[in-house]
C-alpha cells in the first residue's frame, strides 16, 4: 500500500490550503481595518493587504504551473 | 461498433461534464460570488481550455484494474461499450437524484462488470482495485474534510473583529472572500478539464487503435481532442443543477469565507494528489471539503442525512455500474442483435430519465437560492413553500406516470439500476417545508 504517498498528499494539501487561506484572510482583515473610520495609517494597512493578496495570486499561478503540463515537464 | 463506442464515449464525456460542474461551481453559486449562468459558462470555457492543454493520454483506460497486456486480456471495443453503458446510466441516475458521485468510479465499475461478464473474474486485479478506487474513496473526503475544517476555523478566527474596548462585534466585512472564490473555483474547473477529458480521449484512441485505423502507440488525433473538449464543455455548460443544489445548499449552508476555505482545500487536494501520485476523485474531494467547512463554521449544521445518502451513492457506484456493464457485456456477446438491443435499451433509459427529470425542472434559476443578508425573511419563506408545494405535486404526478411506464418495459437490462433505486430522494428545499406539504396532501 502507498501509505507514505497518502500521508504526503494529506500533508501537502493541508500546508497549501492553510497557507492560502491564512494569507487571504489576513488580506481581507487588513482591508477591513484600513476601511475603519479612525485608523492611523490606512495606507500601510492597505498595501499590506495587497501584498497578502499578491502572495495568494502567486499561489494560484503555482497551481496553474502544476496544472499545465507544458511547464511541468 | 467503433462509431457506436465513439458516440457513447462522447456522451459519457458530456455526462461527466455536467456531473462535475458542481465540484467547482456549487459553492461560489451558493454564496452569490458568481451568477449561476456566468459560473457554468466560466467552468465550461475552463474545461474546454483544460482539455486542449494536455495531450498526454491515460496510458490504460482502466488504470491497471483490468489485467491488460501480453499475459492478461485484451480490452475489446465490446467491453468498452458495455463499460461506458454502465457508467452513463449510473451517472444519469445519480444526477436525477442530485447525488455527487465520481464519474471515473462509474467508468471503472462499468468496465469491471463488463470484464467479469465478458472474460471472467480473473481479469480483475483486486489489489489495484483496492488501491486505486476503494482506499481513495475513503480517504479523499476525510483528507479534504479535515483540511477544510481547519481552514474554515482559521479563516473565521483571523477575520473576526471585536471592538478592543467594548468587546462588541464590529462589522466583519468578509465579502472579500467572494472574489477569492472565483479564482479557487476556476482552478478546480481547469484541473478537471485537464484530467477528465483525457479519459475519454484515451478511450476513443484505444478503440481506434483496436479497430486498426490508428497506429499503436500514437497520441489522440486532433478531431478526437476537439470532440472530447467540446463534449465536456457542453456538458459543463448544461450544468447538473440538481447536483449543484445538493453541493451548494443541500449539505450545509455556505458563506463566503467558508466557501473560500472549501474551494481552496479542494484545489490543493486535487493538485497535490495528481502530482504526488495518490489519485483522489475530484467529486469526493469537493464533497468532503464542503462537509468539513460546514463543520468548521459556528452556527451552521451539516445535514448528515444528505451526507449519508451521498455515501450510500458512492458505495453503490462500483457495483451498480458494474451490473449494468456486465449485463450489457452479456448482451453484446450474443451478436449484432444483442448490441442493437443494448443500444436501444440504453438510449431508452437515458431518454426516460431525461423526461422524468423534466417533471420537476431544476435549472440555473432555482438551483440555489442566494439570500443576501437582511432580505425579508417572510418573503423567502413564502417562496420556498410555494415552490415546495408545486414540486411535490409535480413529483406525485411524475411518480404515478413512472410507475405506469416502468411496468411494461421492466425486463429490459437498462431498467435494472432504476429498479434497485429507492423512492425519489427529497430535495433539501422540500425537507424544510415537508410538514406543510404533507398537510396539503392530507387535505
Amino acid at each position: 500500500m502507498k501509505w507514505l504517498e497518502l500521508l504526503t498528499v494529506a500533508g501537502a494539501t493541508l500546508a497549501a490550503a492553510v497557507t492560502v487561506v491564512v494569507l487571504y484572510s489576513l488580506g481581507v482583515r487588513l482591508t477591513a481595518i484600513a476601511g475603519d473610520a479612525e485608523q492611523p495609517s490606512p495606507g500601510l494597512k492597505r498595501s499590506l493587504a495587497y501584498a497578502c493578496f499578491g502572495l495568494c495570486g502567486l499561489a494560484v499561478l503555482f497551481g496553474l504551473y502544476l496544472i499545465i503540463p507544458y511547464f511541468s515537464r | 461498433m467503433v462509431a457506436l463506442v465513439i458516440a457513447l464515449a462522447l456522451f459519457f464525456d458530456f455526462t461527466n461534464g455536467f456531473h462535475d460542474t458542481a465540484n467547482a461551481m456549487a459553492t461560489p453559486i451558493a454564496t452569490g460570488a458568481i451568477k449561476p449562468k456566468t459560473a457554468v459558462t466560466l467552468a465550461a470555457i475552463l474545461n474546454l481550455v483544460g482539455a486542449f492543454l494536455s495531450t498526454e493520454v491515460a496510458k490504460t483506460v482502466s488504470g491497471g484494474i483490468i489485467r491488460e497486456g501480453s499475459e492478461g486480456v485484451q480490452i475489446t471495443p465490446e467491453i468498452i461499450f458495455a463499460g461506458l453503458m454502465g457508467a452513463i446510466l449510473w451517472n444519469m441516475i445519480t444526477w436525477l437524484k442530485g447525488l455527487p458521485s465520481s464519474s471515473s468510479h462509474a467508468l471503472f465499475g462499468g468496465l469491471i462488470g463488463a470484464a467479469i461478464a465478458g472474460i471472467g473474474f480473473n481479469s480483475i486485479n483486486l489489489e489495484t482495485l483496492l488501491q486505486k478506487v476503494i482506499l481513495p474513496a475513503i480517504f479523499a473526503p476525510l483528507i479534504a474534510g479535515a483540511v477544510a475544517y481547519v481552514c474554515t476555523r482559521l479563516a473565521y478566527a483571523l477575520t473576526s473583529r471585536h471592538d478592543p474596548e467594548t468587546g462588541s462585534k464590529l462589522t466583519q466585512k468578509r465579502g472579500g472572500f467572494r472574489t477569492g472564490q472565483i479564482f479557487t473555483s476556476s482552478l478546480v474547473a481547469l484541473a478537471h478539464g485537464t484530467n477528465d477529458a483525457q479519459k475519454t480521449m484515451g478511450i476513443i484512441t484505444l478503440v481506434l487503435i483496436a479497430a486498426g485505423t490508428q497506429t499503436p502507440g500514437s497520441g489522440p488525433q486532433f478531431w478526437v481532442i476537439a470532440a472530447c473538449a467540446l463534449a465536456i464543455a457542453i456538458g459543463t455548460y448544461a450544468g447538473g443543477w440538481r447536483i449543484i443544489r445538493t453541493m451548494g445548499s443541500g449539505l450545509t449552508e455556505v458563506k463566503p469565507a467558508q466557501g473560500f476555505a472549501a474551494e481552496t482545500s479542494t484545489a490543493s487536494a486535487i493538485l497535490a494528489s495528481s502530482h504526488l501520485g495518490f489519485a483522489l476523485s475530484t467529486t469526493q474531494v469537493a464533497s468532503g471539503s464542503v462537509i468539513g467547512s460546514g463543520m468548521g463554521r459556528r452556527g451552521t449544521t451539516v445535514r448528515w442525512s444528505m451526507v449519508g445518502k451521498i455515501a450510500l451513492g458512492w458505495l453503490f457506484t462500483l457495483p451498480a455500474a458494474g451490473i449494468v456493464g456486465a449485463l450489457t457485456a452479456l448482451l453484446v456477446k450474443t451478436g449484432v442483435v444483442g448490441v442493437l438491443i443494448a443500444a436501444v435499451a440504453g438510449t431508452a433509459a437515458v431518454l426516460f430519465m431525461f423526461f422524468y427529470s423534466r417533471k420537476s425542472v431544476v435549472g440555473h434559476h432555482n438551483a440555489v437560492e442566494v439570500e443576501e443578508a437582511g432580505q425579508a425573511v417572510r418573503f423567502a419563506k413564502k417562496k420556498a413553500m410555494a415552490r415546495a408545494r408545486t414540486e411535490a405535486k409535480a413529483k406525485a404526478k411524475a411518480e404515478a406516470k413512472a410507475r405506469a411506464k416502468a411496468n411494461p418495459q421492466a425486463p429490459s437490462t437498462a431498467e435494472t439500476p432504476g429498479a434497485t433505486q429507492s423512492p425519489p430522494t427529497e430535495t433539501p428545499a422540500d425537507a424544510e417545508a415537508e410538514a406543510i406539504t404533507t398537510k396539503d396532501a392530507q387535505r
